[in-house]
């Protein structure tokens, strides 16, 4: 009698167990579907990123810089516009103060 | 309820009633139908059954238990598994401060099977409109049916490869592949080089630095469920990514150096030109510019000529530049000092049955002045006095005729023939630059040991964190004695009045050589300048060359010099570089005396 109960008792275990692995494997397969796709999302935003960076370096070349500043009428700063400012201590690599000459 | 039916229910409550007492005989065990079957054919029957079953098993065993399985694993793996290949993205190319100079990204190829293209006129016409070709050269490729495979078009932008996939035409395809971008263009085209469509370097650092930044693709196994979702994998090699390489060049001092260049080919209408910029402290190159330069964006019009690195590649007679090295050998062996008299009338040399000559006669100049005023007799004169193999040693320490360790496709070394060849005349030539040929680089690295005493450094392309190992060829006196002839030279006596700069003090030297063509000096000219700056403590060493300058101006002082000038003050504003000299503008004046 006890032998056919823990026999029933195994067996519904053996049978939960599969469930379970079955479960666990749908479950990781699932997850490793959302990581994948997640990873797939980060790539794309590298993709991205490196885009924008290239887009960005067009952009801010001195060239394109030096365009855009001739149309505003700017002029590159000069030595004679220049004001230095000796600070005290002053050595040979004095920092530079550029300001506008009054 | 029909009648029928009544009929039956009837029947069977009748059979029911009467069957009671009588021997119920069932229909199938009539006696007249039994037949006697010998009980060895069921036997037989049940036997074959088992031998059928066991022939399953055996079979289920032979394919599932390990004797031949290989067939079925395969058959079932190409139904879930696939390798997929991982490709490893290119490392991308820097300036010192982080911009980026070169980098990539995915884009598609797009093919197709000439064979299975089927297509009506409006979706050929939107693929050709896509492909940005023409509908008669769009299918002038398809019509080749030779070919299963033929490529449309290469390294298309994914959005544009996305929208001709949604046009679903029979037999188009498209694959992954890498598109290499170049933000600054023209400007650094011939530091960084360009790759090929197959992301592979083809010229310049892409090439040089090819293991390092093109990485390696991985691969991996994975398990497809029936959606075409990656559900296991199982990574059979990891892709390595290519390492992102920072180059010494500065993209600010870059454009400096690549516009002042070509404003200066242009308006001297000259062949070509090239200048660099290095930093004396670290030996970096700071830029690097050739003009005619290329767009290594869109390289179908490519030539060999504006593909070229002229400043590393290129050997040219260096003239006048060289006469600081012959001077300094002088000084280091005590045969001359800075204040020697040296007499240069009349402006003619005799050495054996050739004469040399000055473009202008001086008379009696001081050492310094021969450089300031850049006398060939002068330095002839000094030259002779040495020992030939004394000159040629002092060349070769400062790197001549040797190829510079740049790391760079193409360096080249130059010519300096062995000291035990020179004859006397060929001697006094090489002091002021003929008769041995050097590259920009050269030139520039030589002129770094005066700027820093007397120490030499190996030049780089790629940015350094620790500042290199110098090696002495110079000493700091001799060095210090030069500084001053070379800033003499940019004095209003010297070669190079147009050199000079508002703010900083600057000094260098011109050279006007000859050109040689076939073995023979002709009226061509290659017009150079070559100086650093401050001179006070120099930052910079700056290198300009001009080819066939052809616009009238032709020499060094007139064609060079303002290109340098232009190029130390940006760069030095630049750089933040404390300014060391009077803020007057300079006197823009052209020199027109002692033009070697």
């Amino acid at each position: 009698m006890i032998v056919r109960a823990l026999v029933v008792l195994l067996v519904a275990l053996l049978f939960a167990s599969a469930l379970g692995l079955v479960t666990a494997q749908f479950r990781t397969r699932s997850l490793f579907v959302d990581l994948e796709r997640s990873q797939q999302d980060a790539r794309q935003l590298d993709v991205d990123y490196e885009r924008l960076t290239i887009e960005l370096a067009r952009l801010s070349q001195p060239a394109a810089v030096e365009r855009a500043a001739l149309k505003l009428g700017f002029r590159a700063a000069d030595p004679r516009q220049t004001v230095y400012l000796n600070l005290p201590q002053a050595s040979a690599a004095t920092p530079v103060a550029p300001g506008p000459r009054k | 309820m029909s009648r029928v039916e009544l009929q039956r229910r009837g029947a069977r409550r009748s059979r029911r009633a009467d069957g009671g007492g009588r021997e119920r005989v069932a229909f199938s065990s009539n006696p007249l139908l039994t037949v006697a079957l010998p009980a060895w054919r069921s036997k037989l029957l049940l036997f074959m059954l088992f031998v059928g079953f066991v022939a399953l098993g055996g079979r289920a065993f032979y394919l599932m238990g390990g004797v031949t399985t290989d067939f079925l694993q395969r058959q079932g793996e190409a139904r879930y598994a696939r390798t997929l290949e991982v490709p490893a993205t290119r490392g991308r190319v820097t300036d010192r401060n982080g911009i980026v100079l070169a980098s990539s990204v995915p884009a598609r190829a797009i093919w197709a099977i000439p064979d299975d293209v089927e297509a009506e006129a409006a979706e050929l016409a939107e693929l050709a409109r896509l492909l940005q070709l023409g509908v008669p050269e769009l299918k002038r490729r398809l019509a080749d049916e030779d070919r299963s495979f033929v490529y449309l078009h290469r390294q298309v932008d994914v959005e544009i490869a996305d929208r001709i996939a949604a046009l679903k035409i029979a037999g188009v395809h498209s694959s992954r592949e890498f598109k290499r971008h170049y933000p600054e263009g023209p400007t650094s085209a011939h530091i960084v080089g360009f790759t090929n469509v197959e992301d592979r370097g083809q010229e310049g650092i892409e090439l040089a630095y090819e293991r390092q930044l093109a990485g390696r693709a991985g691969s991996r196994r994975v398990i497809k469920d029936r959606l075409g979702r990656v559900v296991e994998d199982d990574w059979l090699r990891e892709p390595v990514d290519g390492r992102d390489l920072a180059l010494s060049i500065d993209n600010r001092v870059q454009y400096i150096a690549f516009s002042a260049l070509k404003a200066a080919v242009e308006k001297n209408q000259a062949r070509a030109g090239a200048a660099l910029v290095i930093d004396v402290h670290s030996g970096e190159v700071l830029a690097l510019a050739n003009w005619p330069s290329y767009d290594p964006n869109a390289r179908g019009r490519l030539s060999g000529d504006s593909i070229r690195n002229r400043a590393i590649t290129d050997t040219f007679e260096p003239g006048s530049t060289m006469k600081p090295f012959a001077i300094a050998t002088a000084l280091e062996l005590g045969k001359v000092r800075p204040d020697t008299r040296i007499q240069t009338a009349p402006g003619r040399l005799t050495i054996g049955d050739r004469t040399i000559s000055d473009a202008h006669p001086h008379g009696v100049l001081t050492v310094e002045e021969v450089v300031a005023k850049s006398s060939n007799i002068g330095t002839a004169k000094i030259a002779l006095e040495l020992p030939p193999q004394a000159l040629w040693d002092t060349y070769t320490a400062l790197g001549f005729g040797q190829a510079p360790r740049l790391g760079f496709p193409g360096a080249v070394a130059g010519r300096l023939r062995p000291a035990k060849t020179w004859r006397p005349i060929e001697q006094a030539t090489i002091s002021y630059g003929h008769g041995v040929s050097v590259t920009l680089v050269q030139l520039a690295r030589a002129y770094s040991a005066i700027a820093r005493d007397g120490e030499l450094v190996p030049l780089t392309l790629t940015k350094i964190d620790e500042p290199p190992v110098p090696v002495r060829v110079l000493s700091a006196q001799t060095a210090a004695a030069l500084r001053k002839m070379l800033e003499m030279a940019v004095g209003d006596e010297g070669t190079a009045p147009a050199a000079r700069i508002a703010g900083y003090r600057v000094a260098g030297k011109t050279g006007t050589a000859y050109k040689l063509k076939n073995g023979v000096y002709v009226k061509e000219y290659v017009a150079s300048f070559v100086g650093f700056a401050p001179a006070s403590d120099p930052r910079v060493v700056i290198a300009v060359m001009v080819d066939e300058p052809s616009g009238g101006a032709y020499y060094g002082g007139q064609v060079a010099a303002p290109v340098f000038a232009q190029i130390a003050g940006a760069t030095l504003r630049t750089l933040q570089v404390a300014p060391d000299g009077p803020l007057e503008a300079p006197r823009q004046m052209v020199a027109l005396r002692s033009p070697r």
